[in-house]
């Protein structure tokens, strides 16, 4: 079954290299819209030995991990605390329902005249565009704890503190992990996004500027490091979380982003 | 001593009033193993939840001194699905008895029900019938003062039922505590109560004492007796054997 799971990924994305390389060879394409796969990679051996491309991916994972972890340290506290105060719900629940509401990028400019072009900005970004997933599937979690399993705990005798820590939260993490890995994709995305609009590094940068310098085997070069990237990044978080929660791996099929 | 006192459940059913518990009134003295049957719907489970404390009565009362500590069988196994069989045996005595006691514990009751082997097992490797003896071992590592079991070996193969109606009469003789064992099986009820609840739409419509010692046989002339006894009344009238010739279907 691993050998399949690599095998045919491995086919498709071949293929779609070979077609590619095909048209090219054939002349249907103009070689400045679509590089050959030979001048991709070249770029991207040039980029490497450069130290280019390991300086805007640095930057660029620093970012995403922070942001992804913003949003995480401050969803699953705040998931909790309205999950147990019905007042904490009353207040907060229209507010985050509006601000869900609202695309991230639509408050890129909003962002850019309050915190500028610097790191805090892009944290933001993703902030607002990875909280909510993790925030969600939290909540949901937390709110379709089985109420049979909670009975178990009652007449155990376990106090409201124990059934929350003991049964609720573990319960509750299936759900988690389907936000979690939703929203390392979406930090991903939304940072490369803003890097696109304003800044002078990262991924998004690299690719931004490489257009203005009409070098498109460099914007292709960098769509693939992102795509791999990203590929990579929720293949990590999905053995992690496999691995510290082996009874999860059937949820952690299904869940897709 | 636990207690129903003039006990009743309603519950609201499409706006309609079902009592599921109807003014029941019934001791069950310290140390002693009472079975109950019914048809299903008549109330066995809603009764052994308000001993539990897991539900309200409507009106009336359930006494039960609040240091008596509890252990239920549910009708359903409720596995924790996140821990394995060992832990989900352990849940209940978590951070309440040290490791090794816990340990200790775990391992017996789960040899008691046959399954020393399914320690490391997550509960979604089980078939049902072993989920289920999971949870009499759960309930029985407590060492509870009071045990209440909801039809606790309806998934069982009748080898296993019969192994563990044995050891449930084994750990009530040695440990004594009070026993209330909900089940739909005449037989089952005869073979481990000391006395039998009947029970018919929400009210208690008898009680009888089974005057035969332990270990009992489902074989036994007396225990055929009693048996065939409370079904004819929980049937509905009169024995099959003693309905008048007319009333025989051709
Ligand atoms: N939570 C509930 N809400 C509404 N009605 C309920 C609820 N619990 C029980 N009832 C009703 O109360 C009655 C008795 O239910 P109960 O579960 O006690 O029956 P039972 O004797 O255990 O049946 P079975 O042998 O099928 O388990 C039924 O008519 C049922 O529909
Ligand atoms: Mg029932």
């Amino acid at each position: 079954m691993p050998a399949r799971r690599i095998i045919v990924p491995a086919t498709v994305f071949a293929t779609v290299i070979l077609l590619w390389w095909m048209t090219h060879q054939a002349g249907w394409t103009n070689a400045y819209l679509l590089p050959a796969p030979s001048a991709v990679i070249a770029a991207l051996v040039d980029l490497a030995a450069s130290g280019l491309l390991l300086k805007h991916t640095l930057v660029s994972l620093q970012r995403v991990l922070l942001g992804f972890g913003l949003s995480v340290a401050l969803a699953l506290p705040l998931a909790v605390l309205m999950s147990a105060s019905r007042p904490a719900r009353a207040v907060l629940d229209p507010l985050l329902e509006f601000v869900r509401q609202v695309p991230p990028l639509a408050l890129i400019p909003l962002l850019i005249l309050w915190l500028g072009i610097g790191e805090t900005q892009k944290l933001g970004i993703i902030v607002l565009a990875s909280f909510f997933p993790v925030f969600l599937g939290f909540r949901g979690g937390i709110a379709g704890v089985d109420p049979k399993l909670v009975e178990v705990g009652r007449v155990a005798g376990l106090s409201r503190r124990e059934i929350l820590t003991r049964i609720v939260l573990p319960s509750a993490l299936p759900e988690l992990v389907v936000g979690l890995r939703i929203s390392l994709g979406y930090s991903w995305r939304a940072l490369v996004g803003a890097e696109l609009i304003a800044s002078s590094a990262g991924l998004g940068y690299m690719i931004i500027d490489a257009e203005n310098l009409a070098r498109t085997d460099i914007v292709l070069a960098g769509i693939l490091v992102i795509g791999t990237i990203g590929l990579f990044s929720d293949l990590i978080l999905r053995l992690a979380i496999g691995r510290a929660f082996p009874w999860l791996s059937a949820h952690l099929e299904a869940a897709r982003a | 001593m636990l207690e129903l006192v003039e006990a009743s459940r309603h519950y609201d059913v499409a706006g309609r009033a079902v009592a599921a518990l109807d003014d029941v009134t019934q001791p069950f003295s310290d140390g002693s193993i009472t079975t109950v049957v019914g048809r299903s719907g008549c109330g066995k489970t809603t009764l052994l939840r308000l001993l539990a404390g897991l539900t309200e009565p409507s009106s009336g009362s359930v006494r039960r001194a609040p240091s008596r500590s509890i252990g239920v069988v549910f009708q359903e196994a409720r596995l924790m699905p996140w821990l394995d069989v060992g832990a989900n045996v352990a849940f209940p005595l978590k951070n309440r008895l040290s490791d090794a006691e816990i340990a200790e514990r775990v391992s017996d009751s789960l040899s008691l029900v046959g399954l020393a082997e399914a320690h490391r097992a997550m509960p979604a490797q089980l078939s049902g019938g072993m989920a289920q003896r999971v949870a009499i071992a759960r309930a029985l590592a407590q060492h509870p003062d009071i045990l209440l079991l909801d039809e606790p070996f309806s998934a069982l193969d009748a080898f296993t039922r019969r192994r563990l109606q044995d050891v449930l009469i084994d750990i009530w003789q040695e440990r004594r505590p009070t026993v209330v064992l909900v089940t739909h099986d005449v037989e089952e009820a005869v073979l481990l109560g000391e006395s039998v609840i009947e029970m018919e739409s929400g009210r208690v419509v008898g009680r009888v004492p089974v005057d035969i010692p332990f270990p009992r046989e489902a074989t036994d002339a007396a225990v055929v007796d009693y048996r065939r006894s409370i079904l004819a009344r929980l049937v509905g009238g009169a024995p099959f054997s003693s309905i008048p010739e007319s009333r025989r279907s051709p």
